[in-house]
C-alpha cells in the first residue's frame, strides 16, 4: 500500500467532513421547516443550507470517498503501485480549490440554487467552475483507474482482472460517459450565462443535459457499495462469493443501464413526448434487473457463510452469520433499506405513477433512503474495514462501529418513513417554511415532527462515525487480520473477454444513448426552445 | 480435488441464477402489462404535451395574456383552466374546476422553472419557460385543494402556492362570457 | 504512517486463499441457494404486491392524469 495510504486517507476524511458538515445542516433544516421551526431561519438562510447540505453530500461525500476507495482497491487488489501518484494528488488538490470555490460562493450567498442549479435561475460562476473542478478531478481518477488496469492486464494476459478492481472500472467509464451531459450544460450554457455573456437560456436543453447525469451519477455513487457486497462482504461474513461472472455481469448491466435512464426524471416535462418517456420507462425496468440479480446472489453468498456455521433448513443460516461483524451487519441493514428504497424506486419510474410523486416529499424520501441509507451504510462498513489496513491499527471495539450502524439504520427509517406518506398527501419539496395554519398542512406537522426525530438520530450516528474513525489514530497496532477480499466459490481462471474489459460494452452505451437521448437533445438543435431570461441569484 | 466438482458447481450456480432472473422477469412483465394496459383504456399518460411559447412575450397577448387567464368553459363545453406561474405566485390564485367532468389546465412561466402539483390528485407537471405544460385529468371529490409550486424557483418558492376550489355542478356556473371564478369564503 | 507490507490487503486475491474446507463448502452448496431464493423471492413478491396495492387502490382513484 506503500504512500498510497495518504492519498487514500486524505479522500476519505474530505468525504467525511463534508459528510459531517452536511448531517448538522440538514438537522437544522428539518427542524426549521417543521412545526417546531416556525419562527427559525429565514429563506435565504434555508436555501443556502439546502445547496450546501446538497452539494456537499452528492458532490463531495461521493466523488472523493468513490476516489479514494478506489486507489485503495487499485493498489490492493492488483497487488501493485498505484501509477501515476503525482496526478492522483493534483486531482486531489485541484478537487479541494474547486470544493473551496464551491463552499465560499455559497456562504456569500451567491449560489442558493441548490444541488440541481435548473437555469434560468443563474448563480456566481465561480460556484460552477469549483464544481467543474471538482469534476476535472475525477476524471483524472478515471484514467488512472483505466491505465491501472491496462498494466495489470499486459503483466497478467489473459487472466481475469480481479472482479473489484472490473468494477471499479466500469464504474470510471460509466462516470467518464455520465459527465458528459452536467459538463456540456455548464461549459456551454450556464457558465457563460453566469458571466453575463449571453442573456438568455435554453431551458429545456439545460434539464435535458442535466438528467444525462443525474440518474446515471447515483449509481456511480451505488457501485461501490456493490462493489463490498461482491468482494469484501461475503469474506466478513466468513464464505465466498456465489458468483463471480454474476458479479461481472452485474457492473456490465450497470455501466449500460445507467446512462440512457436519465429522462426518467423528466417525466414530468413539457419538452419531451410520450413516447420518449415510455422508452425510458422501459430503459428503467432493464437498470432495475442487476439489482435485482444482485439480491440473490448476496444473498446466496450470505447463506454459504450462515450454513458453513452451521445454519440449517430454510432459514437457519440467518441467525448463524457472525452479525457482531460490522460489515455483516451493515450488509443486512442495507438491504432492509434497499427493499424499502427499492420500492419508492418502482413507484417513481412508473409511466403513470410519477404524477402522483413528482416532487413530493416522497421523492426525498426515496433517495434519502436508498442513498443515505443503503449505499451510505456501506460508505461506513467499507470505512471500517480498510481504516485498520491504511492506519496500521485496529479498532479497539466493535461495539461503537455497531451501535454507529444501528443508529443510522434507525434514524434513517424514522426520517424517511414519514416523508414517504406526506408526499403521497401532496408535501412538496424544498420548502423553508410550511402554513402550518392551513388545515391541509396541518395535518402533516406531527410526521414532519417523527421525521426530525429521526433526523437527530441520524446526526448522532454521523457523530459517532466519525468519532469511531478518528480512534483508529490512537489504538492499539494491528496483528493480525484476516485478508479482504473474497473469493468465489468458483473462481474463474479464464473469463471471456467480454467479461474483462469494456470495448464492447461502450458501443452498447452509445447505441443506447443515441436511442435515448439523441432526438430529445437534437430537437434543440433543429429547433430551439424559445429562450428564457437568465434570473442570477447573486 | 479434482476439477470437476468446481464445474458442477459452476453450471448449477448459473442455472440458478437463470432461474431466479426468469422468475423475476415474470414479475416485472406482469407488472408492465398492468401499466400498460391501465394507459392504453383510460389514456394514463405523464403530461407530455409538446407546446412551444415564448416566454417573453407571453404575457403580453395571445393566450395568456392577464385578462385570459383563469377557467373558461368553451362553446363546446370543454373546460380550460390557464395559469402563469411566476415568482412568486400562480395567476389566478384561486382556481374554479368543475367535479367529474374532463379539466384541462395549462400552464406556462415567463420566468424560471416552477413545477405544481394539486394535492390528492394526480395532477402534476413541470413548468419550464418556453414550453406551455397541459395536464387533462377528472377531480374526483369536491373540496378545497391546494396547488403549490413544488420546483425551487427562488427564495419565495416557499410562499407560492394556489387553491383549486372543486365544485360540484350546482357550483360551477359559468358566467356569459364562460369564466368561472373561485366562491369568496 | 506505514503500514507493513504484512496488510493482507496487498496480496492479490489470486494467491489469496481462504480457510474453507472444501468438503464443507460442497455440503453447504447442495442445498444452497434455496435460502436465498426463499428469502429474495418473497422480498421481490412483496415489492410487487405493494406495487400492484398502490397503483390500484391509491394511484387509480385519484383520476386520470395525460
Amino acid at each position: 500500500m506503500r504512500n498510497a495510504e495518504r492519498l487514500c486517507l486524505a479522500h476519505f476524511w474530505v468525504a467525511f467532513a463534508a459528510f459531517l458538515a452536511a448531517c448538522i445542516l440538514g438537522t437544522w433544516q428539518m427542524w426549521v421547516r417543521s412545526p417546531w421551526g416556525a419562527h427559525v431561519g429565514t429563506p435565504g438562510q434555508y436555501f443556502m443550507s439546502v445547496t450546501a447540505h446538497g452539494v456537499s453530500m452528492a458532490y463531495v461525500l461521493t466523488t472523493f470517498f468513490i476516489m479514494g476507495f478506489g486507489y485503495f482497491v487499485a493498489v490492493t487488489s492488483l497487488g501493485r503501485p498505484l501509477p501515476g501518484r503525482a496526478w492522483a494528488w493534483a486531482a486531489f488538490w485541484m478537487g479541494i480549490v474547486g470544493v473551496l470555490m464551491v463552499l465560499v460562493t455559497i456562504a456569500l450567498g451567491q449560489a442558493s440554487v441548490l444541488f440541481t442549479f435548473y437555469p434560468p435561475l443563474t448563480a456566481s460562476p465561480w460556484f460552477y467552475i469549483g464544481l467543474v473542478l471538482v469534476v476535472a478531478g475525477s476524471w483524472v481518477w478515471c484514467v488512472l483507474m483505466l491505465v491501472a488496469m491496462r498494466e495489470w492486464k499486459r503483466e497478467n494476459p489473459r487472466q481475469p482482472v480481479p472482479l473489484a478492481m472490473f468494477a471499479t472500472v466500469a464504474n470510471a467509464v460509466m462516470w467518464l460517459w455520465t459527465t458528459v451531459g452536467v459538463a456540456v450544460e455548464l461549459v456551454f450554457q450556464v457558465i457563460p450565462a453566469s458571466f453575463g455573456l449571453v442573456q438568455t437560456i435554453d431551458a429545456g436543453l439545460a434539464r435535458t443535459l442535466f438528467s444525462w447525469t443525474l440518474h446515471a451519477i447515483v449509481y456511480f455513487w451505488l457501485i461501490p457499495a456493490y462493489i463490498a457486497f461482491y468482494t469484501i462482504i461475503p469474506r466478513a461474513a466468513g464464505g465466498r462469493l456465489y458468483s463471480d461472472t454474476m458479479g461481472r455481469l452485474t457492473f456490465i448491466l450497470f455501466l449500460v443501464f445507467s446512462l440512457p435512464v436519465g429522462m426518467h426524471h423528466l417525466m414530468m416535462d413539457p419538452q419531451h413526448g410520450n413516447a420518449w418517456k415510455f422508452i425510458q420507462m422501459l430503459l428503467t425496468i432493464f437498470v432495475s434487473v442487476p439489482t435485482l440479480l444482485t439480491i440473490f446472489t448476496i444473498t446466496a453468498s450470505l447463506e454459504i457463510a450462515g450454513r458453513l456455521r452451521g445454519g440449517r433448513g430454510v432459514f437457519g443460516w440467518i441467525g448463524k452469520l457472525p452479525w457482531d461483524r460490522p460489515a455483516v451487519l451493515a450488509t443486512g441493514l442495507a438491504f432492509v433499506m434497499l427493499a424499502f428504497g427499492g420500492f419508492g424506486g418502482l413507484i417513481n419510474m412508473g409511466y403513470g405513477m410519477n404524477a402522483m410523486v413528482h416532487n413530493t416529499s416522497w421523492v426525498t424520501a426515496h433517495f434519502h433512503l436508498i442513498f443515505g441509507g443503503s449505499v451510505v451504510i456501506m460508505y461506513f462498513a467499507i470505512a471500517y474495514e480498510i481504516w485498520p489496513r491504511l492506519t496500521g491499527r485496529e479498532h479497539d471495539s466493535l461495539a461503537p462501529l455497531r451501535w454507529q450502524l444501528w443508529l443510522w439504520f434507525i434514524g434513517m427509517m424514522v426520517m424517511t418513513l414519514p416523508w414517504h406518506w406526506l408526499g403521497l398527501q401532496g408535501q412538496w419539496r424544498r420548502v423553508a417554511n410550511f402554513n402550518y395554519a392551513d388545515p391541509i398542512i396541518a395535518a402533516w406537522g406531527p410526521w414532519v415532527i417523527v421525521s426530525l426525530f429521526g433526523g437527530l438520530v441520524l446526526l448522532l450516528s454521523a457523530l459517532l462515525f466519525v468519532r469511531n474513525l478518528a480512534a483508529l489514530h490512537r489504538s492499539p497496532m494491528l496483528h493480525a487480520q484476516r485478508p479482504l477480499y473474497a473469493l468465489a466459490v468458483h473462481p474463474p481462471h479464464r473469463v471471456p473477454a467480454a467479461l474483462n474489459g469494456f470495448g464492447l460494452w461502450n458501443v452498447l452505451v452509445l447505441v443506447l444513448m443515441l436511442l435515448a437521448y439523441g432526438y430529445p437533445i437534437a430537437q434543440f438543435v433543429i429547433e430551439p426552445s424559445p429562450a428564457a431570461m437568465v434570473h442570477r441569484v447573486h | 480435488m479434482t476439477d470437476r466438482p468446481a464445474e458442477v458447481h459452476e453450471q448449477r450456480i448459473l442455472g440458478t441464477e437463470l432461474l431466479w432472473a426468469f422468475g423475476v422477469g415474470i414479475l416485472v412483465a406482469a407488472t408492465l402489462s398492468v401499466v400498460v394496459f391501465t394507459a392504453l383504456s383510460r389514456d394514463i399518460n405523464p403530461p407530455s404535451n409538446v407546446e412551444r411559447v415564448d416566454p417573453k412575450t407571453l404575457h403580453l397577448s395571445g393566450e395568456f395574456a392577464e385578462h385570459n387567464l383563469g377557467t373558461t368553459v368553451g362553446p363546446d363545453g370543454r373546460v380550460t383552466a390557464r395559469i402563469i406561474a411566476t415568482q412568486f405566485m400562480f395567476v389566478p390564485r384561486c382556481i374554479a374546476v368543475p367535479r367529474g367532468r374532463p379539466v384541462t389546465l395549462r400552464i406556462a412561466s415567463p420566468d424560471v422553472i416552477h413545477g405544481l402539483l394539486i394535492t390528492g390528485t394526480n395532477v402534476n407537471t413541470m413548468v419550464v419557460p418556453g414550453f406551455v405544460a397541459q395536464v387533462h385529468t377528472e377531480f374526483t371529490r369536491s373540496e378545497d385543494v391546494l396547488m403549490p409550486c413544488h420546483e425551487y424557483c427562488g427564495l419565495g418558492h416557499s410562499e407560492m402556492w394556489a387553491t383549486v376550489q372543486v365544485m360540484t355542478d350546482d357550483r360551477f356556473k359559468p358566467a356569459p362570457d364562460g369564466r368561472v371564478s373561485c366562491a369568496q369564503r | 504512517m506505514n503500514p507493513t507490507d504484512r496488510s493482507a490487503a496487498s496480496e492479490p486475491p489470486s494467491e489469496v486463499t481462504d480457510d474453507i474446507d472444501e468438503a464443507a463448502l460442497a455440503e453447504v452448496m447442495r442445498v444452497t441457494p434455496l435460502g436465498a431464493g426463499v428469502l429474495a423471492g418473497s422480498a421481490v413478491a412483496l415489492l410487487v404486491l405493494g406495487y400492484l396495492a398502490i397503483y390500484l387502490l391509491v394511484f387509480l382513484p385519484r383520476g386520470p392524469v395525460g
